[in-house]
């Protein structure tokens, strides 16, 4: 019985759920449908706060640290430092302590104060007033107490406090305009448009006495999509319905221009708002480098324990001798013998793991960090790469791929407006098989003189002249241009030849062009005005035509359409579209001869669209009406039963003619082609038109990898991101880079490995959502070939120095282990084993990976085949890494046994005087330290005042504070056992010839080598740098790249 | 409108300084392996090794040494040392050995243990500092087990260092013949660090001695406490005693040996240690078979570059003979690359001709 009882429980609260997910209705102003009406489920809905921080007073600390500590190299910091406290070991917690400690604060505060600042903005963004209407009156509340179902008035320049649909503007046509800078970086102005039946409550009475209800669906965060409808209630009658769409929606974070203000009613609030949706954080990216660096990592763990497990197992071998366990000179104290064995060994084991848990360091991450942070000022203040056309610079917003920079295989790029700079310049257009080319622009004049006509081909017949104004005026009113009267409109594209100071604003550069060029051929379309668009024929005389409707654009049917009715009563459809999806649906027109000059145009690169009109008789433009209304309303698949009804619509057209827009290269295109060089680089092209990839992805791959440029033509945002993840996820799994400007290369930007946005014409939303930001495509080449080799040079030595030098620190402290009966004694003293990483050899390698230039700037970004040398993360291969860890053992055991002989075989002292063992152990220290900032010096290729102050400075306070050290009876410590022994050793002379020898010994193997691997087997980049010759290098390929045609197309 | 101003501000302050630094573009030296350069230097290095070398062996021929190893000598002591109970009954031994040739200039007399483990990780730890430089002689924290005796007073000085000394005693007599015995005249002076003597080991400040001690105990293994150490010298008494202070400085390596006396060079002597019979007469208390180890005395003259041993010498003429050799094969690589690369150059040149 329960279990049944229980079970329709959960099947109704399913059910439930299942409602809700559907859709949700709201009372505009809260107020009750009357009776009749169809009964809604009430739902609950989150007040309108927002809150976009992490943290709260109360749970900072334990969260945060939480959070660090899921880190795994924090964790395991923290443990060994937790070690260190519980047991008796000869280091002291602080050693491994105090990096740890700041490493935590650091990034705890930096974090705390993120979120700090987050919580005023989501305080100063919840608290700021917002007018809205109740008991029609106008009332000021805080913003997070606004409630779905409240009616919002907004003013000028205000942004608007949650997503709310448009009831009424202070413009007479029910329009208003938005700027969505802040949610997708398009500062252009949009047009929004009010329910139709609400327009008329311009006053907050009126808006008081509207009934409705509003149905629409759960919030989602696609930005361009909303589905809804309206019922409103007058009187007695039957509820109106009207569809809403994306048109009707104002969204949160959106900005009211040139409206004096307008009315609307909460539907989606606080964190339901489209733009919380949209604030999800992008997914991390790893580089290359750092997926090595934790294999390595990994490496050295294994290294610890097993060297601590050795010494563990070796000392109870050792031990098992009574008269070594607890000799005469040593007794064990009472509670010492009395533990257990296995406890012993146990903490024996942590004992060993803690005194050689330097191997892997605090401090590689902190410098790790430091360099990628410090570093990618670099890219930023770079003066190559800034554009002062815009004012714009280099941005990065992550630094953690720096160096993937220096490892891409494969770039993607977008073509229209990144490799082309979104110049749009009309071109010609061609009617009925005539082709006029507007002669404005010639000789670089323009002159905006209308009978500028040229008239390639034979002059066109009488009959003609009609329909070429036909087509200049279709193209005039077939686009979603506005027109600001404005000067000061943000992102405007000035029609350069306009006398008057009107400038179009579109969100598709195409289609100003195409109004400007017919502007100069002399048709200019004016305005949209109450409904009716405004056109300025050849005779300077206004025609109107009313804008019945728009069949708007999409990228599945690649053309839009409009419907007008003329001044004498005849309704025109005018569509305008990609020539493939114009010609199957036209049934007149001279097709074959505009199919023909088309195509000529698409191989010459030039942007092509066809013209076709209808004419409608009033019967069928009902049909055409009831159509369309019937598909608005559609709650559900309201797209796709759009779709069927345009598709019904825009068919038995008439050809008119065709356009063709000429997109500019940059300026240095062929520069970039030098990038694209080659079997390493592979350039995938894609235009934004969209089109299948097909599904043979063998096939593709196979045709990919043998290419050196690929162009993919028509693709969809979605499938650029496809085909990178194509080539991202195969065999070899290549470094893949996606460059873009728009918002439909967002996509393939978080996709691939590195991404980066172009500072383009066509909103900031690539450059946001990239890992790096440049203004102009050229740029890419500096980025590549000289900073991301660089920064992989650089970041590559760091790891493999930091290993080293801590394998040369450690190593002899383990083979101390084997003298000294196991018993964990140190060979350094606790100052040096705090200090080492911290400060006698972390600044060297630091400005070591910020300055470092193997070779020259110049040189790098002449010869690109120089960055195949550093292909496939070839200096953190395996080879490569073991050979580092080898030298750094080799080296150890130089430092370590080349002291060991002195001090066992003979008096280290002129005087007869005995050293003890913390002599020993700053004689090995002091080697190792000369040693390993001598080894960087050596590697070393580019020496500015900085290198040498900061290595012979590093060097300098190594023997300044040892003198120190020793030299002073310090009250805090509780011993005095390096009183004076720096000095004591530096006075005796067979101690520096020790010295200087073991320093020799240890640098002389890697010298050869490298002198000999760079004799025997160069790679290019040292040829560059003995040869250091100022050749010429030959220009490699360069492509031509157009929208339409090239070598391979999908 | 205003915001629009101020972005503009912004972006023409974005523009980068034109500095080296930013630019990446520091004046530099650039340093380049070269085939010439790595050569001569690799020469240089290996001629200054050599050179080092030689000299070091040279120096070193000129020092005489000479080891006893007398635990096995001493067989009938080391056996009564075992046991811990025979620790008041005094053992001496006497070593007779012949000196063939004159150990010229300073003479230096060592001990040298086998298999003593002083740098034990417990044992180097069990000291008091505060009690040796004389300010506190009750702080004995880090001493245990030897911190506190039976009844319960602080140890002075306390810790396994302290208690385990050496505490033999050598005394070197010449046999001028064969019924005249002379002592070799020693001093006892400047064995240890300056620095040790001065600073680090200090007596508690009292009228004498015994009462600054008082309310500590002895070692457990001591035969007498710290004050009486040497009651004729007051500047060697106490912690102040030189052996002691020799013994506290822990060696690095389980065999090692410790400096006990320097030669006074008078009468006989003036020059060092003529050629002739000596004997070692030694008091043997320190007890080594327990764990297996041995002790000997070394007698050592030095140089300049320090004690016997040839390692360092040696070393250095590897090195050099192993730079040298690795710079000769290089330069035959170097020029047989270079033969190649002209041979290469030439043949293009024709070929390019010949088109």
């Amino acid at each position: 019985m329960d279990c049944s009882l229980v079970r329709t429980l959960v099947h109704r609260y399913c059910a439930g759920e299942e409602n809700c997910v559907d859709s949700r209705t709201i009372y505009v102003g809260h107020r009750e449908p009357p009776p009749g009406a169809e009964a809604y489920i009430p739902q609950r809905h989150p007040d309108n706060r927002i809150v976009s921080s992490k943290y709260t007073f109360w749970n900072f600390i334990p969260k945060n640290l939480f959070e660090q500590f899921r880190r795994i190299a924090n964790f395991y910091f923290l443990i060994i430092f937790l070690v260190q406290l519980i047991i008796d070991t000869p280091t002291s917690p602080v050693t491994s302590g105090l990096p740890l400690f700041f490493v935590i604060t650091v990034t705890a505060i930096k974090q705390g104060y993120e979120d700090w600042l987050r919580h005023k903005a989501d305080n100063a963004m919840n608290q700021c007033p917002v007018h809205f209407i109740q008991h029609g009156k106008l009332v000021r509340k805080q913003s997070r107490k606004l409630r779905v179902g409240d009616i919002v008035m907004v003013k000028e320049d205000e942004t608007f406090p949650c997503d709310l649909i448009f009831l009424s503007s202070s413009r007479g046509d029910g329009t208003c305009h938005v700027t969505t800078a802040s949610l997708d970086g398009e500062s252009s102005h949009k047009t929004h448009y009010a329910v139709q039946d609400t327009k008329g409550f311009h006053t907050e009475e009126d808006i008081d006495g509207l009934h409705a209800t509003i149905e629409c669906e759960q919030p989602q965060p696609d930005l361009y999509k909303f589905v809804g409808r309206i019922n409103v209630y007058s009187d007695r009658n039957d509820p109106v319905v009207r569809p809403l769409g994306s048109e009707n929606l104002l969204l949160r974070g959106a900005t009211l221009k040139n409206t004096e203000k307008i009315f609307g009613v909460a539907i989606y609030t606080g964190m339901e708002t489209k733009m919380a949706l949209n604030y999800q954080s992008k997914s991390q990216k790893r580089s290359a480098v750092e997926k090595s660096m934790n294999v390595f990592l990994i490496v050295y763990l294994c290294i610890l324990v097993s060297k601590a497990l050795i010494n563990t197992v070796l000392k109870y071998v050792w031990q098992s001798e009574p008269f070594r366990d607890e000799p005469w000179y040593n007794h064990k104290t009472e509670s010492e013998r009395q533990r257990n064995l296995f406890l012993r060994a146990f903490t024996d084991f942590l004992a060993f793991m803690v005194l050689f848990n330097y191997i892997i360091p605090v401090s590689m991450y902190v410098t790790v960090e430091m360099q990628k942070f410090l570093g990618s000022y670099f890219i930023t203040w770079d003066e190559d790469m800034f554009d002062e056309d815009t004012g714009e610079g280099p941005l990065v917003n992550t630094s953690d791929l720096n160096e993937e920079l220096g490892q891409v295989e494969y770039v993607f790029t977008d073509k229209t407006g990144t490799l082309t700079e979104n110049n749009m310049e009309f071109k010609e257009c061609c009617i009925e098989g005539h082709v006029y080319v507007p002669h404005a622009v010639c000789n670089g004049q323009v002159l905006p003189d209308a009978s500028g006509i040229d008239m390639i081909d034979s002059s066109p017949g009488a009959g003609a002249r009609e329909r070429e104004e036909l087509f200049f005026r279709a193209l005039c009113l077939c686009h979603t241009i506005q027109v600001k009267d404005d000067d000061d409109v943000d992102g405007p594209r000035k029609s350069p030849d306009s006398g008057k100071s009107c400038v179009y604003i579109s969100s598709s550069p195409d289609e100003v062009a195409l109004v400007e060029g017919i502007q100069r051929l002399g048709f200019t379309y004016l305005r949209l005005k109450e409904n009716y668009m405004e056109i300025l024929n050849r005779e300077n005389g206004v025609e109107r035509f009313e804008l019945l409707e728009i069949l708007s654009f999409d990228s599945v049917r690649r053309r839009m359409s409009v419907i007008v009715r003329s001044a004498t009563g005849e309704i025109y459809l005018f569509c305008k579209g990609a020539d493939s999806s114009i010609f199957p649906r036209v049934i007149e027109g001279k097709v074959d001869q505009i199919r023909s000059r088309v195509e000529r145009n698409a191989v010459e690169g030039l942007r092509t669209l066809c013209v076709a009109y209808k004419r409608l008789i009033p019967e069928e433009y009902e049909g055409v009406c009831t159509l369309l209304q019937a598909a608005k309303v559609a709650l559900q698949d309201r797209e796709k039963k759009l779709a069927e009804a345009y598709e019904q619509i825009e068919k038995d057209l008439i050809l008119l003619g065709a356009t063709a827009v000429e997109d500019r290269l940059s300026a240095d295109m062929q520069d970039h082609g030098l990038i694209i060089d080659g079997a390493a680089l592979s350039l995938i092209m894609k235009p934004r038109e969209d089109g299948s990839c097909g599904n043979y992805r063998e096939l593709f791959l196979e045709i990919c990898r043998n290419c050196s440029a690929v162009l993919c033509c028509r693709m969809a945002p979605l499938q650029k991101a496809q085909i990178v993840k194509l080539i991202k996820l195969s065999k070899e799994h290549p470094i893949t880079l996606a460059i873009g400007d728009g918002a439909n290369d967002v996509s393939m930007i978080l996709e691939a490995h590195v991404g980066i946005g172009v500072i383009g014409k066509e909103g900031r939303q690539a450059a946001r959502n990239s890992d790096y930001a440049i203004p102009k495509f050229k740029h890419l080449k500096k980025m590549l070939l000289v900073h991301g080799h660089l920064y992989y040079i650089r970041i590559s030595e760091l790891v493999q120095y930091f290993f080293y030098k801590n394998v040369c620190f450690i190593f002899p402290q383990f083979l101390y282990q084997f003298f000294c009966g196991f018993s964990q004694q140190t060979l350094y003293d606790t100052a040096y084993l705090t200090l080492y990483n911290i400060s006698f050899t972390s600044l060297p390698i630091l400005l070591y990976s910020l300055m470092e230039q193997h070779v020259s700037i110049d040189t790098l970004r002449r010869d690109p085949s120089l960055y195949r040398d550093i292909a496939k993360n070839a200096l953190l291969r395996w080879r490569v890494f073991i050979y580092w860890t080898f030298l750094g053992v080799f080296d150890a055991l130089v430092f370590f046994f080349g002291a060991y002989f002195m001090f066992e075989n003979t008096t280290v002292t002129s005087n007869g005087q005995i050293f003890g063992n913390w002599t020993f152990g700053t004689l090995v220290f002091t080697v190792m330290v000369f040693t390993v900032t001598l080894k960087l010096a050596l590697d070393t290729h580019y020496w500015t005042w900085i290198n040498h102050f900061v290595i012979w400075g590093s060097l300098l306070f190594y023997v300044v504070f040892s003198l120190l050290w020793g030299g002073i009876i310090w009250p805090f410590l509780s011993y005095q056992r390096m009183y004076f022994v720096f000095i004591q050793m530096l006075s005796s002379g067979p101690a520096w010839l020790v010295i200087i020898l073991l320093i020799t010994v240890s640098l002389l193997p890697d010298v050869l080598k490298k002198v000999l691997c760079r004799q025997l087997w160069p790679s290019a980049t040292e040829k560059v740098q003995t040869e250091n010759q100022c050749l010429s290098v030959e220009q490699s390929t360069v492509f031509m790249l157009s929208q339409t045609s090239s070598s391979l197309s999908f | 409108m205003t915001k629009m101003k101020k972005t503009s501000q912004i972006c023409q302050s974005k523009l980068p300084d034109n500095t080296a630094l930013k630019q990446q573009q520091l004046p530099a030296y650039r340093l380049q392996l070269s085939a010439t350069g790595v050569l001569s230097g690799f020469f240089a290095t290996g001629a200054f090794c050599l050179g080092v070398g030689i000299i070091l062996i040279l120096s070193a021929k000129s020092i005489k040494e000479i080891e006893i190893k007398y635990t096995k000598i001493c067989a009938n002591c080391a056996e009564l040392r075992e046991d811990a109970i025979n620790f008041d009954k005094e053992c001496t031994c006497s070593i007779p050995f012949y000196l063939s040739e004159t150990m010229q200039g300073n003479v230096y007399l060592y001990y040298k243990l086998y298999g003593f483990y002083q740098n034990l990780y417990r044992y180097i730890l069990s000291r008091s500092n505060s009690q040796l430089v004389g300010t506190d002689l009750k702080d004995v924290g880090n001493c245990a087990p030897f911190s506190k005796s039976h009844n319960g007073t602080p140890i002075a000085p306390c810790g396994a260092i302290a208690n385990s000394i050496f505490n033999d005693t050598i005394i070197l007599s010449y046999n001028l013949n064969s019924s005249i015995h002379m002592e070799v005249p020693m001093l006892r002076s400047g064995i240890t660090w300056w620095t040790d003597k001065y600073v680090k080991f200090r007596n508690p400040s009292a009228i004498n001695l015994s009462s600054a001690f008082t309310g500590t105990a002895k070692p457990p293994y001591w035969s007498k406490p710290v004050y009486e150490l040497d009651l004729e010298d007051t500047e060697n008494n106490g912690f102040l005693n030189d052996d002691f202070i020799v013994w506290m400085r822990t060696a690095a390596f389980p065999t090692f040996k410790k400096l006990y006396r320097r030669l006074n060079r008078v009468q006989y002597f003036i020059e060092g240690l003529p050629a002739g019979n000596y004997s070692f007469n030694i008091t043997y208390n320190f007890p080594v078979t327990r764990f297996k180890g041995e002790k000997s005395v070394v007698l050592s003259t030095l140089t300049w570059s320090g004690g016997s041993s040839l390692f360092l010498g040696l070393a250095y003429t590897v090195t050099g003979a192993v730079t040298w050799l690795a710079a000769f094969s290089m330069m035959a690589i170097h020029l047989m690359l270079k033969e190649k690369r002209t041979l290469f150059i030439e043949r293009f040149e024709t070929e390019r001709d010949r088109a």
